[in-house]
């Protein structure tokens, strides 16, 4: 039996931590998905192990779980959610890579990280501080990562981060997956990245 | 979660709570399962694992497919392929989880910060290099010396997790013996 990396995807059920999970699942990883729902994630599994026979999945029923048995955490949650998780897991993601595809908006589409300063993935790190925070999968829909995963067409993907180690894992994890992945910078660049999204949502109402 | 850690470090030396906050962060927590491997033979071992809870084993496999087991390791003990973790080589041992195993990975980079950031570390891993030297020792001359029934009876005094917790089949392969001597050794020392 060989060693694979095992990724939690913490926010599984919804529509970026799903295609994450389409994405991956076709690929020589174990995956734990996470969420508060029970139902959801077993459908979830089923539909994956049905187009991907081979794939190792399990439903982990809390985040604190998933990401001690995790060698990379995705957190696929809206970004009001990122305190709770982070408190939850902090002490299992020392050493980590914590990758964050959020976009701080919340429900009402009104921005969360209110200075111009900072982002979420920074957010993110200040809460993680023994862990290695990534940003990347947050400039596109979910549907448009699928689709550029599973066709020829390659899509670009912007990935950010402080450490270079882990920013050369996720670049190497969205080679793989059919991506082409583009190192745009330290952690702050995530400011750009994710003021990206806000013109793209702009453009598409309620689209990301 | 670093429990058994903490154990190990003042049981050898001694450290302040800010030094044991410190040390605590280099280590990577990692839950594997049963029969999952935490290392391939060929690919090189980044990691030394320390483990807070369940049990492992590291062995090889020879040209014809037989399994030697070289090492257990249970709670408060270290595992890893060590010439490849200090080389960089391709490893020589798999290693595989024989319970489900809360574990605390140590890269090679972290261990450099770590003895560069709380210097007391070293001489916590001096110690336990010395006793991996010894036990190394003991059991090679035990392997090349030693009647099987001697070999059996020096895991039962020193070790007696492991005899309760490992299958018959990885207690004689570590022995270097067939299972049948194993279970006839067994017997033999229940009567006496
Ligand atoms: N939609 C897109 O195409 C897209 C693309 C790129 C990036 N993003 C970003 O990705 C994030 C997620 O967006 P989304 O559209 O996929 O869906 P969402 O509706 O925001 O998804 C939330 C997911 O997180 C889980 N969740 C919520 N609170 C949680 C908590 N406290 N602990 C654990 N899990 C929790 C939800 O599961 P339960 O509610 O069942 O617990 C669900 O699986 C957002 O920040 C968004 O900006 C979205």
């Amino acid at each position: 039996m060989a060693t694979v990396k095992t990724i939690a995807i913490v926010g599984a059920t919804e529509n970026i931590g799903s295609a994450i999970a389409r994405i991956l699942a076709k690929l020589n990883y174990r995956l734990l998905l996470m969420s508060g729902d029970q139902a959801k994630l077993k459908a979830l599994k089923e539909e994956l192990e049905k187009l991907e026979p081979k794939a190792g999945i399990d439903i982990v029923g809390c985040a604190k779980e998933a990401s001690w048995e995790a060698d990379i955490i995705i957190i696929a949650t809206p970004y009001e959610a990122h305190k709770e998780v982070a408190e939850k897991i902090q002490e299992v993601a020392t050493g980590k890579i914590v990758i964050s595809v959020s976009n701080p908006i919340n429900s009402n589409y009104g921005r969360v990280v209110p200075s111009a300063n900072t982002s979420a993935a920074e957010e993110l790190q200040k809460m993680l501080p023994y862990s290695k925070v990534v940003k990347t999968f947050n400039t596109q829909l979910a549907s448009k990562y699928i689709s550029a995963a599973f066709s020829d067409q390659t899509r670009d993907v912007f990935i950010a981060g402080n450490n270079s180690d882990a920013v050369t894992t996720v670049f190497e994890l969205l080679h793989v997956a059919g991506f082409h992945p583009i190192i745009s910078g330290d952690l702050s660049v995530s400011r750009t990245l994710e003021r990206l999204q806000l013109s793209i949502q702009n453009q598409m109402p309620g689209a990301l | 979660m670093h429990e058994q850690l903490i154990k190990s470090i003042q049981d050898k030396i001694t450290l302040s709570p800010e030094e044991i906050e410190k040390v605590k962060h280099f280590y990577i927590p990692k839950k594997i399962r049963k029969r999952q491997y935490l290392l391939n033979a060929g690919d090189v071992c980044q990691y030394i694992a320390f483990v807070e809870k369940g049990l492992l084993r590291s062995f090889t496999v020879d040209n014809d497919g037989g399994e030697h087991v070289i090492q257990f390791a249970l709670e408060g003990w270290l595992i890893g392929d060590m010439s490849s973790f200090l080389s960089g080589d391709e490893a020589t041992y798999n290693i595989e989880a024989l319970e489900d195993a809360e574990l605390l990975l140590l890269s090679k980079p972290s261990m450099e910060d770590m003895l560069h950031t709380v210097p007391k570390m070293e001489t916590y891993f001096r110690i336990l290099m010395q006793n991996h030297i010894v036990a190394l020792n003991r059991r090679v001359i035990s392997s090349m010396s030693d009647t099987a029934e001697q070999k059996y009876l020096k895991l039962m005094n020193n070790c007696p997790g492991i005899v309760n917790r490992a299958s018959q089949q990885n207690i004689a392969s570590f022995l270097g013996i067939t299972p049948e001597t194993l279970s006839r050794i067994r017997k033999q020392v229940a009567q006496k």
